[in-house]
């Protein structure tokens, strides 16, 4: 088990808040990862994107704590809470993910044949800090990226090319996407606004967002990979 | 919507962990109506229950929302998370909005009745309980269900009754695939019957019992077959 938070902020207005708002929904997530939590913000620097990463051992409520979170500013982010299945319980092996500067992901689920997978994307030259699933997922993703797929595509590679169970949630530097494995293993809610689109593992992490009484609240279908971009 | 009833009890979400409002439920003398305010997605509410007494949940709810209950009749005005009314035994839960995976599953008794759509697995191993569903339900709803109705008013998703033991499923809408084992038999006048007596209860308007698609058992996998291809 583990929990997965995301804000996609669509109003430039609320930019200012995205740590404000994120946090208390990563807090939210305890119950579903208390080992360990991490995550991936999105900000402007002039014409530049930056993606600024943040994880480590121990309640989410103090790593965010620690490292400010609610004082962040940006258009997106993304946050995992872990209970570790089947890898340590260390900095690097919590999520996020951060195959490249711009792409992020967190993963909740477990795969089956990563370690097939991975053997492959080592034999092709890539280098991997941990022995997580989720690494795997996220090094592939990226690396059909860098071979010309859009991150839509490179989503539908993973549901042909993973087993096991997963909701993932996937951003760049200009975008944020869902995807469920076929059988809807894991949960996952999204919640949309003119303002905003909002994920969570469970609804109650996006309960203290403000006008989510108005949102559009849906759970993403299986084998759909859902975007949004900026 | 929520509509406000006079209620003997008000227990807010807001201010009460869950355990203080489901020890606060227990003690409600038969007969009473409670309100739970604010729920915003909180798991586990009105949980093993026994009471014979009406709650109302005003707004959208987390997980196992009635589960194990054996008595009360619980209304939602919103929408409900996973395993609504899970291991049911007798009562009833309503849900006035939608409901996500796993809707009833193990029900052994009493009426589950969603108005909106139910997602995956609803009615996952059903044990005897009643499963009204006024919209959609999701892939694998049925599988393995053991006894008791499972009523679709809209389209039923991928693999529906997989795997069937001896529930029968109603669809008034479109079936996506039947799950392994299961098939569509002929509607009886009892099956007619059953359906509008389960429409009636669930205040649904919009089935034509005469019109529903009966999903049950072929009872191919219903034993395990030690001599089949003696291969054991």
């Amino acid at each position: 088990m583990c929990g997965i938070v995301g804000l996609h902020l669509k109003n430039p207005a609320l930019h200012g808040q995205l740590g404000s708002l994120l946090a208390p929904m990563l807090d939210c997530m305890t119950s579903r990862g208390p080992d360990s939590a991490g995550l991936a913000l999105y900000h402007d620097e002039g014409a530049r994107t930056v993606m600024d990463v943040y994880k480590d051992v121990g309640l989410p409520k103090e790593i965010c704590a620690r490292y400010d979170i609610a004082s962040r500013t940006g258009f997106q982010g993304i946050g995992h809470t872990r209970m570790a299945t089947e890898s340590a319980v260390t900095t690097e092996h919590s999520h996020p993910f951060t195959p490249t500067e711009q792409l992020a992901l967190v993963h909740n689920g477990s795969f089956s044949n990563h370690a097939t997978i991975r053997r492959r994307l080592v034999r092709e030259g890539h280098v991997f800090d941990t022995d997580n699933d989720s690494e795997v997922a996220a090094r592939y993703i990226a690396d059909q990226m860098t071979k010309g797929a859009d991150l839509d595509d490179a989503m539908r590679m993973v549901l042909k090319e993973f087993d096991g169970f997963f909701t993932l949630l996937v951003t760049t530097s200009s975008q944020f996407a869902v995807l469920r494995d076929s059988f809807a293993c894991k949960p996952a809610v999204v919640a949309e606004t003119a303002d905003y689109v909002a994920f969570g593992s469970e609804y109650h992490a996006l309960a203290s967002l403000p006008g989510l009484a108005e949102a559009t609240v849906f759970e993403p279908s299986p084998e759909v990979v859902y975007t949004w971009s900026r | 919507m929520v509509q406000v009833t006079e209620a003997d009890t008000v227990l807010n979400c807001a201010e009460l962990s869950t355990r203080e409002v489901n020890a606060a439920l227990a003690e409600l003398p038969d007969g009473t109506h409670a309100r739970i305010t604010e729920p915003w997605g909180r798991h586990n509410l009105a949980v093993g229950l026994s009471n014979s007494c009406t709650i109302e949940i005003a707004g959208n709810a987390g997980y196992f929302i009635g589960g194990l209950g054996a008595g009360p009749a619980i209304t939602v005005h919103g929408f409900v998370g996973w395993s609504v009314g899970e291991n049911l035994m007798s009562g009833s839960i309503t849900v006035h909005g939608n409901a996500s995976e796993c809707a009833g599953a193990s029900a052994h008794g009493g009426r589950l009745v969603i108005h909106g759509d139910a997602s995956a697995r609803a009615g996952i191993s059903l044990k005897g309980g009643t499963v009204l569903v006024g919209g959609d339900v999701g892939h694998m709803s049925g599988f393995m269900a053991q006894a008791g109705v499972l009523l679709v008013g809209g389209d039923a998703g991928d693999a529906l009754g997989d795997s069937l033991y001896e529930t029968v499923i109603y669809v008034a809408g479109r079936i996506a695939s039947l799950g392994a084992d299961a098939r569509i038999e002929e509607l009886t006048a009892d099956d007619v019957l059953t359906v509008k007596r389960l429409v009636d209860k669930a205040g649904f308007d919009h089935i034509d019992p005469e019109n529903v698609k009966r999903v049950a058992s072929a009872k191919q996998l219903y034993n395990f077959d030690a001599l089949k291809d003696q291969k054991y």
